[in-house]
């Protein structure tokens, strides 16, 4: 029985793993390069716990994070251009990394400086941005694709901090308040599945 | 104060420069592009197709797939005794051609009509005079998706309900301003559905982009501090600009050629639609803004102008581009 909870937990990252950008390409032929932009991500696992992480972060650090509200669409945009010039693999892997680094520091409760803080939601946002432009398509607008992307990525983070800001209860200053541990247990589950998706990288 | 009249100039150039970017097609994209194809039927499950409204990719690049036991080269198209039942889908929908009204005149009976959409890809023949619960259930899902689409791709629409909440911020004020746009749309919608009013659509595209600018001066007053109208009364400006934006919602249905007793339903169903999706975005932008709060997350004091600037510069960037259109049109 403690077998069968891992593998299934791995067949079902695997499953949305592989889920590829078909239905951001729905969206595309429905509403348009800026929605596809806009859409793409969300149809990635990697990307959702890889954001979802990073804005997690940043909401437990407090005001630190609101930075990110900038970084983050721009590190988005940046590696745009350059999309198709890093693998595949390569991007998979650098995402599993941030992953189990995220989710560490999560995991710990550490008290990142703000400058790292930048610098870590930049670099994913970077890896992300590059890994959602290597699925466009020449017929693709790229304008509006990166409208929609950093649009979204800038929705997403926000919402993501001010929710786990609030969560956190920022007031409640115990780190054993039962909020605390729950934010750190995601944390963990953030790394263990960013070791995972390592794994199955490596071993591809 | 010189300081910050260059800086407002700087910001003008911007966010002028960046809307020139911004190819005039991605602006207007909300401006569905459609055809209607006709198919009479001559005798007893033999038709003539006429493509009365063509699409802008050209009728010869439109794939038309009809039931299988219909044998399809334009302009015939012979069904048997069978008749026209059945799916009837288009393969290459897309950002080119988002809508296709398929229109079916029989010897006997009503003409019908059907739409094809890249929200709903396929719809069926169902072959009888009376719709059934089936096409009932086929119209809504259609005009409901077609709604959303339609206020998902008009940015100046959504861009007018920014400017609004933006002025009123949130509470029951913003519900009053939000309900009275949607009652000035949804008359004015319903009017020119049902032709009791008529306007050309370029004027009236153009006229759109100027109740954005108009939002965006009223910000700046508001800055300034000085009380605008739409600061006092803001569902009086509301209602007039819902009634100005629901004959553009109007002029989405209008091409359509939909049957008179489909009509209201078609409209309501494509009214239910562009409520959905007006109130998943005020929802969107309301959760941003309380996550900025949150967040103690504000723009820095010599940047306030800029959100204002650009609504304002890039409606008017869409006003002129729209008055070219018109005058080119003459």
């Amino acid at each position: 029985m403690k077998l069968k909870s891992p593998r299934a937990l791995m067949a079902t990252a695997m499953l949305l793993a592989g889920a590829n950008a078909a239905e951001a390409h729905i969206v595309a032929a429905r509403l348009g390069d800026f929605y596809m932009g806009a859409m793409h991500p969300l149809t990635d696992l990697q990307d959702v716990v890889l954001w979802t992480a990073t804005g997690m972060l940043a909401g437990t650090l407090g005001a630190k994070g609101r930075w990110l509200i900038l970084v983050f669409p721009l590190g988005l945009l940046v590696w745009l251009p350059f999309g198709s010039a890093l693998g595949a693999a390569s991007t998979q892997l650098a995402g599993a990394a941030m992953m189990l680094a995220i989710g560490m520091l999560l995991a710990a409760a550490a008290q990142v400086p703000t400058l790292l803080l930048c610098a870590l939601a930049f670099a994913v946002a970077m890896i992300r941005g590059a890994a959602n432009a290597a699925d466009l398509r020449p017929e693709t607008d790229r304008l509006l694709f990166a409208a929609g992307l950093a649009c979204v990525g800038y929705g997403a983070i926000t919402l993501t901090m001010a929710l786990t800001a609030v969560f956190k209860r920022p007031n409640s200053d115990s780190a054993t308040s039962w909020r605390a541990i729950a934010l750190r247990a995601l944390g963990g589950w953030v790394a263990a599945i960013g070791l995972m998706m390592a794994s199955l990288v490596l071993a591809s | 104060m010189r300081a910050i009249q260059y800086l407002r100039l700087a910001l003008l150039t911007l966010t002028l420069g960046l809307a020139a970017l911004i190819r005039p097609a991605a602006l207007s994209a909300h401006e569905a592009a459609m055809g209607v194809l006709e198919f009479r039927e001559v005798r007893p499950g033999a038709f003539v197709g006429r493509w009365s409204i063509e699409p802008s990719i050209g009728a010869a690049r439109v794939d038309l797939r009809v039931p299988s036991h219909c044998f399809l080269r334009l302009p015939e198209m012979n069904c048997g005794q069978q008749g026209l039942v059945g799916p009837i889908t288009i393969s290459n929908l897309g950002s080119n051609m988002s809508v296709v009204l398929i229109r079916l005149i029989p010897i006997e009976g009503e003409p019908r009509s059907y739409t094809i959409s890249t929200a709903n890809p396929v719809v069926t023949v169902l072959g009888t005079d009376a719709p059934t619960l089936e096409a009932w259930i086929e119209l809504a899902k259609t005009y409901v998706n077609y709604g959303i689409d339609h206020i998902l791709l008009g940015a100046d629409h959504l861009l007018f309900v920014l400017g609004l909440i933006w002025i009123v911020g949130g509470g029951w004020r913003l519900v009053k301003t939000i309900t009275a746009f949607t009652i000035g749309h949804s008359a004015s919608l319903a009017a020119a559905a049902f032709g009791l009013i008529g306007v050309p659509e370029r004027p009236l595209n153009a006229c759109i982009a100027l109740s954005i600018a108009f939002v965006g001066v009223e910000i700046v007053k508001q800055q300034r501090g000085e009380i605008g109208l739409t600061a006092r009364y803001p569902w009086v400006v509301a209602f007039t600009f819902g009634l100005v934006h629901g004959i553009g919602f109007a002029s989405a249905l209008a091409g359509l050629g939909l049957e008179r007793r489909l009509l209201p339903a078609a409209l309501l169903f494509f009214n239910i639609g562009v409520e959905i999706g007006q109130l998943a975005f005020v929802l969107l932008v309301l959760a941003l803004i309380w996550a900025h709060r949150r967040l103690d997350a504000f723009v820095p004091r010599w940047s306030e102008a800029l959100p204002a600037y650009l609504i304002g510069s890039v409606s008017m960037f869409w006003f002129f581009g729209r008055l070219a259109r018109m005058f080119a049109a003459i």
